[in-house]
Formats: structure tokens, sequence, C-alpha cells
């Protein structure tokens, strides 16, 4: 290994990436834009969920419910129908997420106090419409029953009225539990890892185009070429890690608590790691568009669904938790939430950098095993 | 007949080139199948499991029975006991537990008194707002039902009648509520575009970056032989990874099929056609295999955002709305989401499937003059 053959490989690589301006463009900007893209698209809040009723007692009671219930932003009242027929239809093309039946003695069973009939039925085929109907149906109901038992004249039923128990439900670092918040430092360890797959192309590009032959018969040596190859990229990555942060910080405006400097050293450990994961693809991929499909699947899928981007680790399987842990995803994430909203350092993010250190290292020397073998 | 008998052989020579790398086929055909399978398993269960910290300052059987009862809700497990909010601070700074529960002293006492609310604390980890809100979901339902428990007492009414207050609850097309039937569906959608996309991309500008797109030009076959000639092995890789993904959904996940398969293919081989165009287009307008990999990222990540995967298409921004009306992963989801679960046919279902079928014209038309202009 040396440092002069390093950088020589690095120029060469250098001069390729900046000769191709519209690669270069891409390389630098679509992780940026993508960030962009799913900031805003997986954090919709939910609102105007559409909901149809069916009220069967058409009661003053059961209308002055209904309106209770689909007063608010939260829920729409798509329509209201007179037979179960109609809520199938809508349910099966979609137009309603859920359907409220309210029970023909609804108003007299209410005011004697033997119950409030009603059905919620949901479509099971997406994951939030019809749980958020539920939640929010369930909790109008709660406090229509509340407010109609202290509208009573009896005195114990007013009382009865109040709730029992208060509880009171802080967050901390976000305090709203904007989505946002949370979800942008978790898509910063996705997105800084897309010059990895730029990597495993570059290798798998001078096999294809036939030059890697002529680059091993230089006296430039396999450490040489994969650190040389390598470095570039870890540039381009670091222009990300200064304009995603001020992207987040200004556009998103997500609060950045921790050391900046700490943050930009351990994104260089990062895209170490996940560069030299990119190696591992290029080394054994023939063809790009192999060393792509491979890259695609051990690099970009697992990165964006089984680092607890979205889906908290603890809820996995056993085996998938063992995978998480192979990722470097997993730990930067936990990293840069870290940083950007708890502001804690080195002292309890030790356990995590050394997991990133040590993947780098094990992915590198990988590479440099197999790089040989591969060769011959 | 000869236009078929030439298409064909340029379907055979890029057969033939997918023998020689076989990596690139290995992945395309079982690749998708066995990343949906990890990611699958990984994501198709109810946030749960997440360890809370519990602080209980009153050590009666009424605090350890309201921990008891959250823990029963599954979202949550019992990490440890503390003594301090401190060390609740501490464990989050780390990132260690998603909640804590602080029951203050004489809980059980202020619970027999109604005159003032026992309080109930919960704090959490908003640096992870996803499993936040489920746990505040969990938190809430379980106080809920304890309030209610305590005003039927105290209105003096047995216990059982209770059930009367709560609506019964329905869920249609997902009767067992299987979070597969959520997630599965669109994994098995993107899988299934990124591989048409990234075989599609790379056929042509793989060609022209190895500069052999001009030996095809010159020898007697005309354009529109060589869209065909590269179309059909897309076609036949994409139908087959459709085919055995669906096969896994449904034998692996439990996904049933409740409408007609027949269908379901001749709309799914539609989709097919629809994104092999946009992988034509991407392939002539990317000069590298490369920028066509950065481009197929972008494209295919834009189109999973209007899937509904995370985030409801119906509650995003009205601008974003009519954009995924152009969107054709996001016609072909609700399709595949309709005939899967739903069981619908083409009565329902004609408005998405116009909608494709005029995306798919307008789409392939563009992407057939284009691509025959690069070719000429």
């Amino acid at each position: 290994m040396s440092l002069r053959r390093i950088l020589a490989v690095s120029r060469k690589e250098i001069q390729h990436i900046v000769r191709d301006r519209g690669t270069l463009a891409l390389v630098l900007f679509v992780p940026t834009l993508l960030l962009l893209l799913m900031a805003y698209a997986l954090t919709v809040h939910i609102e105007h969920v559409p909901i149809a009723v069916l009220d069967r007692d058409r009661s003053p009671t059961s209308r002055s419910f209904v309106q209770r219930v689909t007063a608010g932003k939260d829920l729409d009242l798509y329509a209201q129908v007179d037979s179960l027929e109609s809520i199938e239809a809508m349910l099966v093309r979609g137009e309603i997420k859920a359907a409220l039946i309210i029970g023909s003695n609804f108003d007299s069973q209410l005011l004697s106090l033997e119950g409030m009939p009603m059905q919620i039925i949901i479509d099971g085929t997406e994951p939030e419409g019809g749980g958020f109907a539920v939640s929010h149906i369930g909790a109008r109901a709660e406090q229509f029953l509340r407010e109609t038992l202290a509208s009573l004249p009896d005195f114990s039923l007013s009382e009865a009225a109040q709730a029992s128990i208060d509880l009171r439900i802080r967050a901390w670092y976000n305090p709203n539990l904007d989505p946002q918040v949370d979800l942008i430092p978790g898509l910063i360890s996705l997105v800084m890892g897309f010059p990895a797959l730029s990597v495993a192309l570059t290798l798998a590009h001078e096999r294809e185009h036939g030059t890697l032959e002529q680059l091993m018969s230089t006296p430039i040596g396999r450490a040489d070429l994969l650190i040389g190859k390598l470095t570039p990229y870890l540039l381009v990555g670091a222009a990300n890690v200064v304009l995603i942060p001020f992207l987040a910080r200004i556009w998103f405006d997500v609060p950045f608590h921790g050391n900046f400097l700490l943050f930009f050293v351990l994104s260089l450990l990062f895209l170490f790691s996940i560069l030299s994961m990119g190696l591992i693809v290029g080394v054994f991929m023939r063809s790009q568009a192999a060393a792509l499909a491979l890259s695609f699947l051990v690099i970009f899928f697992p990165g964006f669904f089984l680092t607890g981007i979205f889906f908290p680790i603890a809820s996995m399987p056993e085996v998938m938790r063992l995978e998480a842990l192979g990722l470097p995803g997993t730990h930067y994430a936990v990293i840069t939430r870290g940083l950007f909203l708890t502001g804690i350092g080195l002292d309890a993010l030790w356990p995590y950098v050394l997991m990133l250190a040590g993947l780098g290292a094990a992915f590198l020397s990988v590479a440099a095993l197999f790089f040989r073998k591969r060769l011959g | 007949m000869s236009f078929l008998r030439r298409a064909w052989s340029l379907s055979i020579k890029e057969f033939i080139h997918l023998r020689n790398d076989w990596w690139l086929p290995a992945f395309m055909l079982v690749g998708g199948a066995m990343e949906l399978l990890l990611v699958g398993w990984a994501t198709s269960r109810p946030i749960a499991n997440l360890p809370m910290m519990v602080l209980d300052r009153d050590r009666s059987s009424a605090s350890r029975q309201f921990v008891q009862e959250v823990i029963n809700t599954g979202t949550l497990r019992f990490s440890s006991a503390v003594e301090g909010i401190d060390e609740i601070r501490q464990a989050m700074d780390k990132g260690d537990v998603n909640a804590a529960i602080v029951i203050p002293a004489g809980f059980s006492q202020q619970l027999l008194q109604p005159s003032q609310p026992a309080t109930i604390s919960v704090w959490l980890n908003g640096a992870e707002s996803l499993p936040a809100t489920t746990v505040k979901r969990a938190v809430q339902g379980v106080v809920d039902r304890w309030n209610d428990r305590i005003a039927i007492e105290q209105i003096g009414l047995p216990e059982e009648d209770l059930s009367g207050f709560f609506p019964s609850l329905r869920v249609w097309f997902n009767e067992a509520l299987s979070e597969a039937f959520y997630t599965v569906p669109a994994e098995l959608g993107l899988m299934l575009e990124f591989t048409v996309l990234l075989f599609a991309a790379l056929s042509i500008s793989r060609e022209r970056e190895l500069g052999t797109l001009e030996q095809l030009l010159v020898m007697p076959y005309s354009s529109f032989e060589i869209i065909v000639g590269k179309s059909l092995p897309v076609i036949l890789i994409g139908m087959a990874d459709f085919a055995l993904m669906l096969s896994m959904v449904n034998l692996i996940f439990g996904v049933p099929v409740r409408g007609s398969l027949l269908l379901l293919f001749i709309l799914g081989l539609v989709y097919v056609l629809v994104e092999l165009s946009k992988g034509l287009m991407i392939s002539v307008l990317a000069r590298t295999q490369q920028q066509a990999f950065l481009l197929i990222l972008m494209v295919g990540m834009a189109d999973f955002m209007f899937t509904g995967y995370a985030a409801p298409v119906e509650s995003m921004p009205p601008i974003l709305q009519s954009f995924a009306n152009l969107v054709p992963a996001h016609h072909w989801l609700t399709i595949l989401r309709g005939i899967l679960l739903k069981s619908s046919g083409l009565d329902v279902l004609w408005p998405q499937v116009t909608a494709l079928l005029i995306l798919g014209a307008v789409i392939g038309a563009v992407s057939l003059r284009y691509v025959r202009r690069a070719l000429n």
C-alpha cells in the first residue's frame, strides 16, 4: 500500500466522475431530491378520512352524535346511507375507509344507561385509514357518553362523568410527535448510502470495459486500488454530509442539538463502512447490471426497510434483528437521531461508533480478500 | 412473420447475454422474491414488543395491575423498573426505551376518591415518532377502559353491562387483522416495478455504453424490431417474477387471491408493459448505466410514495393527489389490493384500469417515438 498510488487511482476516478457531468449532477443531487420527496410524501398528517354513516335510530340524540363524530377535520362524512349494501359497495370501491352504524334504539338505550348500540366497519386492506377511524370514533363516543351522563339530573351520574385517571402523555425530543422531525434524520442514513451503489458500479465498470486488467498490470496493489476507488466517493458523500443537514435544518426546521463536527466525522465513518459494502458487491459482480441489481438487493432495500427508520427493530423477528445489526445504516440511524434530536455525545454513542468501524473494516477486508481470488 | 422472427432472434441474443452473466437473471428472477420474503417477514407484523421502563412510586396492587394491562396490549414489553426520572431520561437519550410509565405515590388512594382524578404520566421517546404514536394509542386505550369501568361501577351497573357501551368492530376484507395484508402487496408492487425498470433501462444503455449499439443499428433490423426484441425478455422475466412473488405472498404470508387470477395476470401484464415503456425511456435518456441507475432510483422511489404504503394518498395535499393519478403504480396497487383482498372485478376497478390503460398508451407512445428516434 502506498499513499502515492492510492492518490493516483483516486485522481483517475475523480477525472472519470468530473468528466461525466450528467452523472456528477445526479450523484450529488439525487440524495437531496429523494430526501425532499420522501420527507413530504411519507409524513402526511392523516385527516379527512371518508366515512359513511347508517343511522337506524334517526333520533335527535343519534343525529347530534353523528354531528359530533364528523365535526372535526379528522373524519369526513362521505355519505348518509340507508342500507348495508351501500356501505359494502362504497368499501369495495374504496370510497370510504370506515362506516359507522348506529343501532335502532341508540337514543333509548343511552338515556337508560344500557349502552350505546353501534358498530364500526373498517376497510382492512389499507393500514392507516381504518384504524384511525376506529380510534377517533371511539374517542368521540367516549366524550359523547360522558357529556350525556353529565347532563342527567342525577348527581352521582355527573360525578361519574368525570374521568378517574388523568393521563398525561409527554414526548421528549419531539413534543408534537411530528413524524418529519424524526423521519428526516433517519432518511439521512438512507440517502447518504447512495454513493455506495456508485462504488459498486465503478469496479464492475472497469471489469466490463476490460480496463481492470490494465490497472492490475501497473504497480498499483489491490488495496491501493480499492481504497483509491473508495476515496472520491467519500468526498462526494462528504459534500452531502454538509448539504443534507443544512437542508433538514433550514427547510424542514428539524432541530440539531449535537456537535456538528462529531456528526461530520461519524458520517465519514458511516460512508467508509457503507462504501466498503459497495466494494464487496463490485468485487463479486462481472457486469454493471448485475452489480446494480445486487446493490439494490443488499444495500438499498434493506437500508430502507430493515434499519429501523420506519419500522422499529424491536418489533422484528429475532433473525431480522441480527441482520439489522449487520447493516451500517442501523447504527448510523441511531447516531443521526441522537445528534439531531437528543444531542447526545460520544459517551452514549460509542457502541454504535465501534459497530460502524468494525463493519467497515470487515467489509473492506472481505472485498480485498476476494478481489485477489476473483482476479486470479 | 419475418418481423416476429427477427425480433425473436434479437430476444435470443438478449438471453445469450443473460446466460453469460448468469448473476443478472438470477437476481432478476429470484432476487425480488427473496427480498420480498425478508422485507415482508420483518414488516408484516404489528408494532409490538417495544421496551418500556416503569417508575412505580405507588407500589400497590392497582398500579401493578395497570402496568400489567399496558403490557397485555402487546405493544410494550417491560424492560426495567427504575427509581428516578433521571434514569428514564438517560435510557431515552441512548434510545434504549420507547416509553416510560410513571405512577405517582397515592395513585390507588386517589382512584377511590371520585373528587380528584389520579394521575399517570407517560414519557415517550419522540425521536421515534411512529412507535411513540402507537404507544400513545395503546396506553390511552387502557386508561379509557379503566375510566369506563370505574364510571360504570360508580353508577352501580353490573360490570358485564359495560360491553354495551363499546362499539362492536368489524374489519372487512381482513377479518384477522393481518398486518401482511397491508404491507406485502405494496412491497410486491415495489419489487416488481424495480425489477422491470432496472432490466428495461439497462438493456439499451448498456449497449450504448459498450459501443455495441452501433453494431446493432447497422444490421438489417428496424428500430421497432430492436425495441420488441429488447422488450420480450423483460416481459417474460417480469411476468415470471410476478407469478413467483404472488405465489409466495399467497403461500407464505397468507394473503388470499379472492378475485379472478386471470384478470390479475392480464392487468399485471398491462402494468409490466407500462413500466417497461418507462424503463426504455430512461434507457435512452441515460448515457451510461450509472445514470440509468440513478434515474431508476428517483423514479422508482417517487412512485412508491403513491402506493399508500407509508401514507394514505387521500390525506396528501391536493397537488400530490392529482400527481398520484399520473403514477401507474398508484392505480396498479388499487387494482392489486382490490383483486387480492376485495375480490373486485372490472365492474368496480374500471376507473383504475382505464387510467392504467390511458397512462400506458401515452407513456408507451412517447417512449416508442423517443426510443425510435434515438435508435435512428
